[in-house]
């Protein structure tokens, strides 16, 4: 499997993970968005997997990860920028966070 | 309180379609038996674009280590991998029989003792002097004492305010003819995305039970 084209490089850390993962998650916000019925809903769902990013990163941000960890964050983060549909995106907004947290060991 | 199948219109007779198809009770009971994790493979898989296996191994570390040799997660990719390369519109029509499918048999490991009859798909429940409702119940348990309405949806974003009215409306119909009928809503999806959506709810909700993909296992829990 070829690296991920103009993805970021794999993070070493639990803090460069969350960035990463904070970064894609603004992608799917602003899709998302594109749902005029569902503005709300996307602004509290991001909003709570924000919360629960940042209280990990508070936690662990120093935290080294195994490179499997790491490359899972890259293409997780890659996958989610792979979404082109709004509502995809927002389905996405739930699945994504679940995923990169799963990868760097930790539960939603 | 009584159960009655639901008159089939077309869209009903085409669900039966993709309800029958294999890849149903296939991935169904892949995902009763399976972790946490692996059912939020399936999920991601479900309704992620890539569809080439490697790119979700890589994504799934702890699932997919070298060596690990978890066959149920490989099966689980598999199975959930046959549902996205479907068109749009039917992976979405698989993933809501899935998630009702998946319900069913986590219910039947919760009342062993009960015959296939007691636990059905695609019900009715009428009460005396109550308008029915048009929309089934996507499961229902039909034990004196125990019984059940359950509806089912692929993600938090499917719950909304007629969806939490339909179940209240039937638990609170039960109380007054002095039953007892269970409202539950199961989503596959995390609990805190469905606390999200419930938050803006005003629709009663207190009296339904909500299981999340973290709870699913609840649903085989021995009834009380």
């Amino acid at each position: 499997m070829p690296p991920v084209e103009s993805s970021p490089a794999i993070p070493e850390t639990i803090g460069a993970a969350i960035d990463d993962a904070r970064d894609a998650l603004e992608t799917l916000v602003t899709l998302g968005e594109e749902v005029e019925d569902e503005w709300q809903y996307v602004q509290d769902l991001a909003d709570a997997w924000r919360d629960r990013l940042d209280v990990v990163e508070a936690d662990r941000s120093n935290d080294a990860l195994l490179p499997e960890q790491g490359g899972a964050v890259q293409r997780v983060c890659a996958e989610a920028g792979l979404i082109e549909d709004p509502h995809r995106a927002i389905d996405w907004l739930s699945t994504f966070p679940q995923v990169v947290l799963a990868a760097i060991g930790e539960r939603p | 309180m009584r159960f009655q199948d639901a008159a089939p219109d077309a869209r009903a007779i085409v669900y039966a379609g993709i309800q029958a198809d294999p890849l149903v009770a296939r991935a169904a009971a892949l995902l009763a038996d399976a972790t946490y994790e692996e059912r939020l493979l399936a999920r991601a898989v479900m309704n992620g674009e890539s569809t080439d296996a490697e790119s979700w191994r890589i994504m799934f570390p702890s699932l997919f280590a070298a060596g690990s040799g978890n066959e149920r997660a490989a099966a689980i990719l598999d199975a959930s991998l046959a549902v996205a390369e479907r068109g749009e519109q039917v992976r979405s029509q698989f993933r809501g029989a899935i998630v009702e499918a998946l319900t069913e048999l986590l219910l039947r490991r919760g009342n062993p003792a009960a015959p296939p009859t007691a636990i059905r798909r695609e019900r009715r429940i009428l009460f005396d002097g109550v308008r029915a409702e048009i929309h089934p119940y996507d499961v229902t348990i039909e034990i004196d004492g125990a019984a059940a309405a359950v509806d089912c949806k692929w993600g938090a974003r499917g719950i909304s305010a007629d969806v939490l009215h339909q179940l209240d409306d039937a638990r609170t119909h039960a109380a007054d003819d002095d039953e007892r009928l269970r409202a539950v809503l199961v989503i596959f999806d995390s609990l805190r995305s469905c606390g999200v959506r419930l938050e803006r709810q005003t629709a009663p909700q207190a009296g339904t039970e909500i299981v999340g993909l973290e709870t699913l296992d609840d649903l085989a829990a021995p009834a009380s």
